[in-house]
């Protein structure tokens, strides 16, 4: 099988890719961090085809698709996301536009391209990472919640028109994850333990792209805050507010 | 309309060149209050342009969003505003046909004039909607939910209803923010998308009532306000009352 993940080097990318590999599959690995890049491609001996791409940046969206022109992918896994966190207006407009940009612009542009350059083989998947915050919104990353809601609807809206030129489309909505990136942004008493290793998350969405499933929603209470989303979905963002946004004392971005 | 009103308000309306911005900005205006209306045309004489001297056009471009932003917050220092009580986030556009069909330019051009632009002019007027504990109005769209046919312009449309539900928590006690999502209406917007509409058209919500409804949804703070037949048609002797917006 052949596989292109974004934002492979790290985190959940770097798990998904870890697995794939150690299955035996192809992946195309998709990322800005050269290093880790560089340690992905010693570590995996050739299978990993390593790509260095800043999916902020539509020329390197465009090289990137150039690159892969060719290949035919079982499973694409878009997945590459940034956040920022703290007082939505004291968080400066750049680091808004690339949030958008990464979490957003790239991961539209690569599907739609994927789709019209012919790159998905008959049977084949696409996974949109969103975000659990779908269900619950999430004061004091208002802008991360944004592009991860639109993320959703978009995959929803593409649902149909692929599953008609035979790709399937799942949309993800993890809770947190026990990452680097998760911590980075997060109120500095989180608790470690109440958010799932990236290497389960990993297995969960592979299973879920393998058989085709459209909604996982995944991690420790997403089944729950999924269900009172839906139902009180005010009450589910003021207790977010409670227990995310009135606890960050500094702005991450 | 020579109804009386206590106190004249500043209103701030994106995309008012056009649809539902340009008849929200007259009906606001016909009462007395101030409106700033924005898009991106060069008008040569805004009196002729909307017939009322309560409103003054600037032109702020949402493809460039960091000079729009801009550009709004330099015309509220050059007229004095102090404050802002309503800012109605309107300007939208739209591509419609197949998502394998939607170039990057186009998915870029959506995404930055109905999602970043509205961010950023929101982060740039914060502190004036703070001044006068007033209210962000975002206009979605009923595209809200999915649409196959207008894939992108749909997922800025949900960016947006998300933007608001988080924001309105973060700002409670600061100012008041709201979405009201339209379905389709009599506007140009459709053919602007590329929409060929025909005899549907006829079942469209009229541009004037459709502005009854999102008035209404103003005045009431709703939360989420979806623009539903029923909606429309309850709005249509839904007036303010004195000291009302």
């Amino acid at each position: 099988m052949k596989a292109l993940i974004t934002g492979a080097a790290n985190g959940l990318g770097r798990a998904m890719t870890d697995q794939l590999l150690d299955a035996g599959h192809e992946v195309w690995a998709v990322d800005r961090d050269t290093d880790a890049l560089d340690a992905l491609a010693i570590k995996s001996r050739g299978s990993c085809r390593v790509i260095l791409a800043d999916l902020a940046n539509p020329n390197s969206i465009q090289r990137l698709m150039r690159d892969v022109k060719d290949v035919k992918f079982d499973l694409v896994v878009l997945n590459a996301g940034i956040s920022a966190t703290g007082r939505f207006e004291e968080i400066p407009g750049a680091a808004y536009q690339k949030l958008i940009a990464i979490n957003l612009t790239a991961p539209l542009v690569l599907a739609s391209g994927l789709m019209h350059q012919d790159n998905m083989a008959p049977k084949s998947q696409m996974v949109f990472i969103s975000s659990l915050s779908h269900a619950v919104g999430y004061p004091g990353a208002s802008v991360y919640a944004a592009t991860k809601d639109a993320l959703a609807i978009y995959a929803k809206s593409v649902r149909k028109p692929f599953k008609k030129r035979g790709v399937g489309v799942t949309a993800v909505f993890p809770g947190p994850i026990r990452t680097e990136h998760a911590e980075r942004y997060s109120p500095k008493d989180a608790k470690a333990n109440k958010r799932m290793l990236p290497e389960d998350m990993a297995k969960l969405i592979l299973k879920a792209a393998s058989k085709g499933k459209k909604e996982l929603y995944a991690g420790k209470g997403a089944g729950a805050a999924k269900f009172f989303g839906k139902l009180a979905p005010n009450m589910m963002s003021k207790m977010m507010r409670k227990v995310i946004f009135d606890k960050l004392d500094s702005n991450t971005y | 309309m020579a109804r009386r009103i206590l106190k004249s308000r500043n209103i701030l309306i994106t995309g008012a060149t056009d649809g539902l911005g340009f008849e929200l900005a007259k009906a606001y205006a016909s009462r007395g209050h101030r409106v700033v209306a924005t898009g991106r045309q060069l008008l040569t004489n805004d009196l002729d342009f909307f017939g009322s001297p309560n409103i003054a056009y600037i032109r702020a471009d949402q493809s460039e969003p960091e000079a729009a932003a801009r550009a709004i917050a330099q015309a509220m220092e050059k007229f004095e505003w102090e404050s802002i009580d309503l800012a109605i986030l309107n300007a939208a556009t739209g591509w419609t046909g197949h998502p394998a069909e939607e170039t990057p330019e186009e998915i870029q051009r959506q995404i930055t004039i109905n999602l970043t632009a509205p961010v950023l002019i929101a982060k740039a007027i914060a502190p004036l909607l703070f001044a006068a504990q007033g209210q962000l109005t975002m206009i979605g769209s009923t595209a809200v939910k999915g649409q196959a046919q207008f894939a992108t312009y749909a997922a800025t449309k949900a960016g947006l209803d998300g933007f608001v539900r988080s924001l309105r928590e973060e700002w409670r006690n600061k100012a008041h923010v709201q979405i009201i999502h339209p379905g389709p209406t009599r506007t140009k917007m459709h053919a602007k998308a590329g929409l060929k509409t025909g005899m549907v058209r006829m079942f469209f919500m009229p541009t004037k009532r459709a502005v009854k409804a999102i008035q209404r949804s103003i005045r009431n703070r709703d939360n989420k306000r979806i623009l539903s037949r029923t909606y429309g048609w309850s709005s249509v002797f839904s007036s303010a009352k004195e000291g009302e917006l």
